[in-house]
């Protein structure tokens, strides 16, 4: 392959920050953005936290600059963070033609169709929730924040369950790569619904605690919200535009497990494939790599088997790693672009996260994540995980720019 | 006891949506999970709906669920367990 | 996407024709006389294990049943890779969970709906059926939902690394759908069916729905359809960009207007956004034969991967379906090349470029 991809720019939004400096600021501060839902109309508010940004639809519209009615939760997520994404790495409008965005999403306009769906199938119901009669697909976010920062180049969504955004980076990088495109906006955005809240309590694997990744006692997910979007550029257009490069793109896998509907296999085997098969990429080797921001969601089975994949890839010198989901909550096809992102403040502010709430090895596979914050950490390769149902496992390969 | 096995073979069926297996066909002892009916773990979700549903009873553990739903055996006596209580 | 080799070594299609079983080419036209077309759906029993089959929900059923026929008539291994595209997923199942919801106010729901209605689950157990477990990766995005799977396929062949991409689609209809989508125009008003659809010039379509699967490969082989030379995707693009588009995408691939037998169009009838097909073929391709397919297959997302299966059948047969054959006076000596302009709601623009190997 011809073009090294390079991040330039990045943006999100989370229940820990409005921004990336807020993000990193909570992330050092250790301030987790778990608690109870404000916005969501569910049995389940008081007994199931999740990790909600803290706005309201309607002031998330006042920061997106654009009117509430028609845009989803999902959208306006999405437009906040492309918008910071955007500024970070210098592109201006007449930059956005040229622009491609891969988005990813697993439930779309469902935070707000969910709340009107039953007027939207009754004959007799007329107003103004049928402004949002077609935003219920993955799709119509994609297309809002495309059309409003105008984005015409190349469009696309993905949708992976819990491991879309890091598969819309590769696909991005791919465009980039194969010199379809020179700018590619990626990354994905979920808003919390009554719909996953449900789903997920339904597959009984929502910690009605602070999730606990890679603990002995860890009993479920916390479901969070939010939006990241990553800048790709490839080479030659950070030349061009005389781009400052925040962090390579230096490798990419995604793996089927192809083992089961939902659970992941108990020896780890694609999570083990993504991660060996992205650093291959990188051509960087297992002792180059200093941290590794897990997908570590606390379900049982997540952990087991992502802790057997690192004992199996790194043996006994398994590298700083944690999840940085007690902070953010799981935030589905959001997360691999949130982690991304905190993979890229990694590198740049040399530090590793600390994982919260952990206290006992499991005991399916001992491996002890990095409880600490460390500052001034000489991080240059950093793995990203993202995991999700149908075997898909993705691992990204974040590096220093050098 | 006899009866809510019998009751429970039927549930499981139509729950399971498992078509060619009749409630003769399931034996009070057999696994119902891996080499017995061929069940997996969204099979397992499935039949806590059912005691929920039908029963009143909450499995909130996955753990404990796995020890109930061993067999029918096991499903009746933890239901009448729970009704006696 | 340039000139490299991507083709199509075998393919099904679940749609409401006979084109999964039976023979689709000397067969008429199935016509319904309201405005949905619905799937004809094949005996499951005959793909997937009664232990598999028990759970899934009717789209889960069509998608994982038309990728393995369409392994099964390539001829060839599992893929290497599996990618598809969906406009709406498993909307019975979304439609379940939601109701379930409310119906049991949160308590005691079944995950089942829930995991089904997840865009992958599909994927996931096509890769569970094939013990495929390479690249795997879904695109739900309208009218590119197949389009970028066939891109992403495209690109993972020309970097060589892979040999066989199962690259395909699947969308269903439902009443409940159907009828949201009435509300705001899609369908035509009057009761139309596919046999009127292009004779009263109203506003909306007709629906559709279906399962379309390829196994694509970088070499040919003996089961080989034919050879799918390019794609390109336009983005709302104005009259002017559509008509640039056109003609980059056919220099791009040294094709000149003359070297085009067939154009394969995406009309549906809408006479709100049908003017893009006939401003755009009256000004570039007037003299080369046009024939629609969304009469066949109906008005659906992922309905552009039945025209590349349709485009690939002539090439294969060196005919027109008896279905098709009212639209052409002079039908071409030989089909030696197809060009597909497909739009959805005249958002999604895609041209695609096939050739006879």
């Amino acid at each position: 392959m011809a073009e090294r991809v390079f991040i330039t720019g990045m943006g999100l939004i989370t229940a820990i920050g409005d921004n990336v400096m807020e993000n990193l600021r909570s992330l050092r501060l250790q301030q987790a953005g778990i608690g109870y839902t404000r916005h969501i109309d569910t049995i389940h508010k008081e007994v199931l936290p999740v990790a909600e940004v803290r706005h309201s639809t309607e002031q998330l519209a006042v920061m997106a600059g654009v009117p509430v009615l028609g845009y989803t939760r999902t959208t306006l997520l999405g437009l906040i963070a492309m918008k910071e994404a955007l500024q970070s790495a210098g592109l201006t409008e007449a930059d956005m033609p040229g622009t491609g965005l891969v988005n990813a999403s697993t439930v779309g306009g469902m935070c707000d169709t969910e709340k009107v769906y039953y007027d939207i199938i009754d004959p007799n119901k007329h107003g103004e929730f049928l402004d949002y009669i077609d935003t219920l697909d993955c799709a119509d976010c994609t297309q809002r924040i495309a059309d409003t920062v105008g984005i015409g180049a190349h469009i696309a969504t993905i949708s992976t369950a819990c491991s879309s955004s890091a598969n819309a980076l590769m696909y991005g990088a791919r465009l980039i790569k194969h010199g379809m495109l020179d700018t590619a906006i990626c990354g994905g955005t979920e808003a919390l619904t009554r719909f996953t809240i449900n789903g997920f309590n339904s597959l009984k694997n929502i910690d009605k605690a602070h999730c606990k990744p890679f603990d002995q006692h860890r009993n479920g997910l916390n479901l969070g919200e939010g939006a990241a979007y990553l800048v790709l550029e490839s080479e030659s257009q950070v030349k061009r535009r005389g781009a400052v490069v925040l962090a390579e793109l230096s490798g990419y896998c995604n793996a089927n497990e192809a083992f089961h509907p939902t659970a992941p296999s108990p020896e780890g085997d694609g999570a083990y494939a993504a991660m060996k098969n992205a650093l291959a990429m990188s051509g960087r080797s297992v002792d180059e790599v200093q941290y590794i921001n897990v997908h570590g969601t606390a379900t049982l089975n997540n952990d087991a088997s992502e802790g057997k994949a690192l004992l199996r890839l790194f043996g006994d010198k398994v590298p700083m790693f944690s999840s940085t989901k007690p902070f953010t909550g799981h935030t589905l096809a959001a997360a691999g672009a949130i982690e991304a992102i905190f993979s890229v403040l990694a590198i740049r502010e040399q530090v590793v996260f600390p994982n919260l709430n952990f206290s006992e090895k499991m005991e399916e596979a001992g491996v002890t994540p990095e409880t600490r914050l460390l500052e001034q950490y000489p991080v240059t390769n950093v793995i990203s995980n993202s995991f999700g149902f149908g075997g898909n496992n993705a691992s990204l390969v974040i590096s220093k720019y050098e | 006891m006899e009866e809510l096995k019998q009751k429970l073979k039927q549930q499981i069926i139509e729950a399971l949506n498992l078509q060619d297996t009749k409630p003769e066909d399931i034996d009070d002892n057999a696994a119902l999970f891996g080499d017995g009916l061929g069940l997996d773990s969204i099979d397992s979700l499935e039949l806590m709906v059912l005691l929920e549903r039908q029963y009143g009873i909450k499995v909130e553990d996955p753990r404990e669920g796995r020890k109930i739903l061993a067999s029918v055996q096991s499903m009746a006596e933890f239901i009448q367990s729970k009704q006696t209580a | 996407m340039s000139n490299n080799r991507c083709y199509i070594q075998g393919s099904a299609a679940i749609s409401a024709q006979p084109t999964f079983e039976g023979d689709f080419f000397s067969l008429p036209m199935i016509v319904t006389e309201a405005n949905n077309l619905v799937a004809v759906e094949p005996d499951y029993k005959a793909f997937i294990p009664p232990n598999s089959l028990r759970r899934m929900s009717r789209l889960l059923k069509m998608g994982l049943t038309a990728a393995l026929k369409a392994v099964q008539n390539s001829g060839q291994p599992s893929p290497d890779v599996i990618i598809t595209g969906t406009g709406k997923g498993s909307l019975s199942d979304t439609e379940k969970f939601i109701r379930d919801i409310v119906e049991y106010q949160e308590r005691a729901l079944n995950p089942t709906p829930f995991i089904q209605s997840t865009y992958n689950s599909v994927n996931g157990l096509i890769a569970l059926q094939q013990k495929s477990t390479g690249y795997n990766n879904t695109f739900v995005h309208r009218g590119f939902s197949f389009e970028n799977a066939l891109l992403d396929s495209m690109l993972q062949l020309a970097e060589g690394e892979v040999k066989r991409t199962l690259t395909g689609c699947f969308e269903e209809m439902t009443a409940e759908h159907f009828y949201i989508k009435s509300r705001i125009g899609f369908w035509k008003e009057a009761d139309t069916g596919n046999a009127q659809l292009f004779d009263r010039n109203t506003p909306g379509s007709i629906s559709g729905e279906g399962s379309t699967f390829f196994m694509l490969g970088d070499e040919r082989t003996e089961n080989t359809e034919a050879c799918i030379k390019g794609m390109k995707m336009l983005y709302k693009p104005s009259a002017e960009a559509l008509e640039r588009g056109l003609k980059d995408f056919l220099d791009k691939h040294d094709v000149g207007i003359g070297d085009i037998d067939l154009v394969i169009s995406g009309r549906n009838g809408d006479a709100n956004t049908d003017h893009y097909y006939r401003i755009l073929f009256s000004a570039n391709c007037p003299a080369t034969p046009e024939v629609p397919f969304k009469q066949l297959c109906g008005e659906h997302d992922t309905a552009g991967a039945f025209a590349v299966w349709l485009a690939a059948q002539i090439l294969k047969q060196q005919q027109l379906p008896v279905s098709l054959q009212a639209f052409v006076a002079n039908p071409p000596k030989a089909f030696r090349r197809i060009l597909i302009y497909n739009h959805f709601i005249g958002e999604q623009h895609t041209f695609f470029l096939l050739e006879h190997v």
